[in-house]
C-alpha cells in the first residue's frame, strides 16, 4: 500500500479528480495549501510572491495501482494541450508517494487492504 | 517510530480529543481538509435531519415537494424524504489527524481513535500507518525518539 500526496494547481484539481473517479479510485482527501518551488514564488510587477495557493491531494492505493495513479495525475495535471509530448509549465506541481505499513477503516475497525475490499 | 494519519468525522473532533487524553497522547495535529471515499461522499438524509431544509431537498433530488393544504388556504410542503434517501455531495468537510508515536503506542492509539469514531455508516473514516525516519525538537535540538517524550 502506498500513500501519494500530489500537489498540484488549483484549476487543474478538478479534473484530475474526475479522472481518478472514472478510474475506480474514489476515496481521496483534499487540502488546501500554499507554497513554492526552487524558483522561489512568482514575482508580479514589483511584488514578489512566495505563498502560492495549491491544492493537495493525498490517495492511499494498493501497490498495484501506484502507477496507474500517478500517470493520472501527471496527465491531468500538466499545463498544455493534453496528451502532448511537451513539458507542462512551471508551477504544475509534484507527486510523492510514500509507504503505508497499515491502514484500518474507522467503520468496520477491520484492517483494509486498500481501497478496494474496504 | 510510527506516522499516524487519521480521517475522522468533522463532529467527533471532541471526543476523539478526550479519547487521546485519557491514553496520555499530547501531541496531535489537526487538519481541515475535505474528502471522500468509495461511496463519493455520500450522506442519508437520517444523518443530515435537521441541517437540511426544505429547498435545498428540491434543489438535490429536483422534485416537487408534495404539499398539503393548511387551514388559511395556502400550501404546506409535506416532507417527502425517508430517512434511508442518500444525496451525494462530492467532498465532505473531514478533519485530519496527524500523530507521531513511538511503535508500541501505535495499537492504542489506533484502539482510541476507532472507539471515538465509530458510528457503523458510511464515512467513519480511515487510519492510515506511515514509517517516521525521525524527529527533531526545535526548542532544544534533541533528535529521535527523545524529541517524542
Amino acid at each position: 500500500m502506498k500513500m501519494i500526496w500530489a500537489v498540484i494547481r488549483p484549476e487543474s484539481a478538478q479534473r484530475v479528480i474526475t479522472a481518478l473517479d472514472s478510474a475506480g479510485i474514489g476515496g481521496m482527501t483534499r487540502l488546501h495549501v500554499t507554497g513554492h518551488g526552487r524558483e522561489m514564488g512568482i514575482t508580479l510587477g514589483s511584488v514578489h510572491y512566495t505563498e502560492i495557493p495549491k491544492e493537495m491531494l493525498m490517495i492511499v492505493v494498493p501497490d498495484n495501482e501506484v502507477a496507474k495513479t500517478v500517470m493520472i495525475i501527471r496527465t491531468e495535471a500538466k499545463t498544455g494541450a493534453k496528451n502532448s509530448p511537451e513539458e507542462g509549465t512551471i508551477g504544475d506541481g509534484k507527486i510523492f508517494v510514500t509507504y503505508v505499513e497499515d491502514s484500518f477503516a474507522i467503520r468496520t475497525a477491520g484492517k483494509t487492504l486498500g481501497m478496494s475490499n474496504a | 517510530m510510527k506516522q499516524i494519519i487519521a480521517i475522522i468525522r468533522d463532529e467527533r473532533v471532541e471526543e476523539t480529543k478526550t479519547a487521546l487524553e485519557t491514553i496520555g497522547v499530547g501531541g496531535v495535529t489537526f487538519l481541515y481538509v475535505t474528502g471522500r471515499g468509495q461511496q463519493k461522499g455520500t450522506v442519508s438524509a437520517r444523518e443530515l435531519g435537521g441541517t437540511l431544509n426544505r429547498n435545498f431537498r428540491m434543489q438535490l433530488t429536483g422534485t416537487e415537494c408534495a404539499t398539503t393544504p393548511d387551514s388559511s388556504g395556502g400550501e404546506i410542503p409535506r416532507d417527502v424524504f425517508s430517512p434511508e434517501m442518500e444525496f451525494t455531495f462530492g467532498f465532505l468537510p473531514k478533519r485530519m489527524l496527524i500523530i507521531i508515536a513511538y511503535d508500541d503506542d501505535v495499537e492504542p492509539i489506533v484502539q482510541a481513535i476507532v472507539t471515538a469514531n465509530q458510528t457503523g455508516r458510511h464515512g467513519d473514516g480511515r487510519i492510515f500507518i506511515c514509517p517516521m525516519i525521525s524527529a527533531i525538537r526545535v526548542r532544544t535540538g534533541e533528535q529521535g525518539d527523545k524529541a517524542l517524550s
